[in-house]
């Protein structure tokens, strides 16, 4: 049988084809194996990022290769409860696998042979070592001595010939290694034997695990590679669930289908097991609600409870100590518990030092918690954690109805879900300011830039070829500073988390000219201000002060502030801003700024059964509402519109495609439009992916008249739905999962 | 007579009279081209504007809103502003959105011209 022959799979559970974002890592493994430098590679694992189907199509692509590489796959699993135990297996599986590789023949793998079986099947060239390896397999087994028997049998791949190839051994789930029972610590052990062999391998597991265990002996690590397996990235997690959906038979909408990514935080191990479940179960996902159902079943009874349950008590097997942790880290995460101390956690699980210990270094492990010495942060926990734990508690301690607890758990992920995909919109649509920062480089770029009042007077409202040239020929230049350290600054001052999100306004330190001395050192405190017109003096005070106020409280004696918002700042907010001497600019501006420091890096619409129904999906901007204007007078002469009504019709669609565009934080950025005709009406649809925009939230309620002067801008926003009102006869939003719909009815009226 | 095509607006300019032309469609770009020809024609010296719509046939919301803003510089810098040729649809909106209330209508450019002579010489009360 020649390599083109493996055209099934031999230990991968999916097909290649289907084996989706982890390409770049699959490569670095297959290389690391054909590298002639026999060095270890670290595979440290993300909890939940999953790293044996990574491993099992190594193997796959390595077994067909047929080279001079051996592939050799061993996943510890929680069966064996002994290093003994678990070197035993591993003897009898690489023989296994070694013999199909030989023999070309993938169905040993899986085959349930004895050691007798392989010496007989073993091809004669092979005979010279294997037999003389079982034999003295018997002797060590029987001898008593269990150190010497576990070595011997991990040291089994050593004893491969040169002449019959290079053993590529690759170990899966290392970390139950250091959890076996026994005098032998297997994890150790590995190290010993494959550290220094001169054979490359892989050692996989959970990364805070397997870094422990290769600094124990740091001799090991010039002889290791490290490589990180973070979750997927959302556009290589949407793929996943696509074909994993599609492999199960698993009806899927693109809104669950970003939820699911979001949710999970990207994590293929639970994405994959959900979806089985969905499968399982026969339950389509074309809802929210069809989602949580099934979210809050699997957290109950199903793959994630049992995932967890397993790890909890293995963490702590007997039952009270057991329902004691979960008390107290579901009270840790309830009262966002970022450093207690770890003697108030001995108390409250009543355990002993050495216990407590082991319990922590679990909950380390596994990321549930970070542990630093003295101090416990159990916020750190997934939100798949987090609802496990809390669904746990209520049913375990709290002794609520079964009942109640599923229906709340339900109704807080729907509720919760709307806002989980938000967020990821709105990081989506927004510039990242650290990179911004990052990217100064000591760098000129026009001061304009930097100065909204000024860009208004001259470039506000240029063509874009002739702003682009004036930018180019600009004299008056700032020198950006170069950035040596940039975070967000909730890093510097946690209160500035009741003001705006996270990586909406960030702390860099800088210095000028790239002179690293205290005269050139400056601080740029940098926020983006929410706002959808000009911000107003009153405003941009409270952000500066709010800046000034943390630039004080850090120490920060020589700094920059820099104000950034959609639409601007009005004149008398730029005057104050200037007479700080700090900066403001709009987004336009910023992102003329990207260009000039090279920082530049679906709601499908439903199928219809209507006949008389036209479906239309033009992209966001681009003033693309004309077309869908141009579209709907064309159906509306049809149908005898006279002039005037259909001047308000296509209004009305200008309208509610501005509206779509400007405010829902789209992820395609495309406005999907539906005309149905009926005898006496025209019925039209316009419909965006993304977030509701808060003047829907009452749903059909009309607008209220404004009140301040304040309101008057307040109202500016609503003229698009107040003039949509009055142009058609009937208007309506209709509940979607996420995004708007928005119905809207002209009525024929024969005069 | 002072004809400018400013970026793409076209202007022209009769006394201190500057005469604005809008493009087919009035949204947030040919909005703030006319703003920025308005802007400039102020800054020129002109004291009254007129903002002809006869080529005009959609308008939208924000469109509207930078007109009202043009009306705002306009009344800053002392000046009158008179749009002329609206359609009627045109006109409804403006009605609904109550720019009419701020702004004097002439059925064209002429009839612009003429109202805002009225304007001038009508004599100031100390």
């Amino acid at each position: 049988m020649s390599a083109a022959d493996f055209n099934g799979r031999v230990l991968a559970r999916v097909p290649h084809h289907d084996f989706v974002g982890r390409a770049d890592e699959l490569d670095r493994i297959v290389k690391h194996a054909n590298a002639q430098n026999g060095r270890g590679l670290l595979l440290l694992m993300t909890p939940s990022a999953g790293c044996s189907e990574l491993l099992r199509q190594a193997y796959d692509q390595l077994f067909k290769q047929q080279s001079d590489v051996i592939p050799l796959y061993y996943a510890f699993t929680r069966n064996e409860t002994t290093a003994v135990s678990a070197a035993i297996e591993f003897l009898q599986t690489i023989l296994q696998q070694y013999l199909a590789f030989r023999r070309k023949e993938p169905v040993l793998c899986h085959a349930a042979l004895t050691l007798q079986d392989i010496v007989e099947l073993a091809p004669s060239s092979d005979l010279e070592w294997i037999e003389p390896l079982v034999q003295m397999y018997e002797r060590i087994r029987f001898s008593n001595d269990n150190k010497a028997l576990v070595r011997f049998c991990l040291s089994a791949p050593q004893r491969i010939p040169a002449r019959s190839g290079k053993a590529f051994v690759m170990f899966d789930g290392a970390q139950l290694a250091d959890d076996l029972n026994g005098s032998v610590v297997l994890g150790a052990e590995l190290l010993r034997v494959f550290g220094r062999s001169g054979q490359a391998f892989v050692l996989a597991g959970l990364r805070r695990q397997i870094l422990d265990s290769a600094r124990a002996d740091d001799s090991y690590f010039e002889f290791l590679d490290l490589l990180r397996l973070e979750q997927l990235t959302a556009e290589e997690a949407h793929s996943l669930v696509d074909h994993v959906a599609l492999r199960h038979k698993v009806p899927l909408s693109r809104e669950v289908r970003d939820l699911l990514v979001q949710q999970f935080a990207g994590s293929p191990f639970f994405i994959t097991n959900f979806l089985q479940a969905a499968r399982e179960k026969k339950i389509g996902l074309n809802t929210y609600l069809d989602c949580e159902r099934l979210y809050v079943d699997e957290l109950l009874g199903g793959h994630s409870h049992h995932h967890f349950t397993n790890l909890l008590e293995e963490m702590a097997p007997q039952l009270g100590k057991r329902l004691r942790l979960i008390r107290v880290m579901w009270e840790a995460v309830e009262n966002d518990e970022k450093s207690a101390s770890v003697e108030s956690w001995r108390k409250r699980l009543h355990a002993e030092p050495a216990e407590l210990e082991n319990i922590l270094h679990q909950l380390h492990i596994q990321e549930f918690v970070n542990w630093a010495g003295a101090t416990v942060d159990a916020t750190t926990g997934s939100q798949t954690w987090k609802d496990y734990l809390r669904a746990t508690y209520r049913l375990g301690i709290k002794g609520d109805p079964r009942a109640l607890v599923v229906a709340e758990t339900i109704a807080d992920s729907l509720k919760r879900a709307p806002h989980t995909m938000a967020r990821h919109y709105q990081q989506l649509d927004r510039i990242d300011l650290r990179s911004v920062v990052g990217a100064f480089d000591c760098q000129r770029v026009p001061a304009v830039l930097f100065d909204y009042l000024g860009w208004t007077k001259t470039y506000k409202g240029l063509e874009e070829s002739e702003l682009q040239s004036r930018l180019a020929t600009e004299i008056n230049l700032l020198k950006l500073p170069q950035a040596v350290h940039v975070a967000s600054c909730q890093a510097f001052d946690t209160a500035i988390r009741n003001h705006c999100e996270e990586d909406r306004c960030v702390v860099g330190h800088t210095f000028n000219e790239g002179s690293y001395t205290d005269e050139q050192q400056r601080v740029w405190l940098v926020a983006e201000v929410e706002a959808k017109l000009e911000v107003d003096i009153e405003v941009a005070k409270s952000w500066f002060e709010r800046l000034e106020s943390l630039a004080r409280r850090n120490d920060f004696s020589r700094y920059h502030v820099w104000l950034i918002s959609n639409e601007g700042f009005d004149e008398a907010a730029c005057e104050y801003v200037r007479g700080r001497e700090g900066f403001c600019s709009s987004k336009r501006q910023l992102e003329l700024l990207l260009q000039q420091i090279g920082a530049t890096s679906a709601l499908q619409p439903v199928a219809t059964e209507e006949p008389d129904e036209f479906l239309m999906v033009v992209p966001m901007g681009e003033e693309n509402e004309l077309i869908a204007a141009s579209a709907v007078e064309q159906i509306a002469r049809r149908l005898t519109f006279p002039p005037q009504a259909i001047n308000q019709i296509k209004t009305a669609i200008v309208e509610a495609c501005i509206n779509a565009s400007e405010h829902s934080h789209s992820p395609d950025r495309k406005i999907y439009q539906r005309f149905r005709v009926e005898s006496d009406k025209l019925v039209v649809t316009i419909s965006s992916r993304g977030i509701v925009p808060t003047n829907v939230g009452s749903n059909n309620a009309h607008l209220s008249k404004p009140e301040s002067s304040d309101a008057a801008a307040e109202e500016r926003r609503g003229w698009g739905l107040k003039l949509i009102r009055s142009l058609m006869d009937e208007v309506e939003f209709q509940r979607v999962d996420e995004g708007t719909s928005l119905r809207m009815t002209k009525y024929l009226r024969t005069s | 007579m002072d004809i400018s095509s400013g970026a793409t607006v076209k202007s022209h300019c009769v006394g201190t009279t500057a005469i604005v032309y809008a493009r087919d469609y009035l949204n947030k770009l040919t909005g703030e081209k006319i703003e920025r020809e308005c802007r400039r024609q102020l800054d020129s010296g002109c004291r009254a504007l007129v903002i002809d719509f006869a080529e005009t046939e959609l308008v939208n919301s924000i469109g509207i809103s930078i007109l009202l803003g043009i009306i705002d510089i306009a009344e800053k810098s002392g000046a009158q502003v008179v749009f002329s040729d609206v359609n009627n649809q045109t006109i409804a909106l403006f009605d609904m959105l109550g720019l009419t209330r701020h702004v004097a209508l002439a059925r064209n450019e002429q009839e612009a011209l003429s109202t805002l002579s009225g304007f001038n010489s009508t004599p100031t009360l100390n």
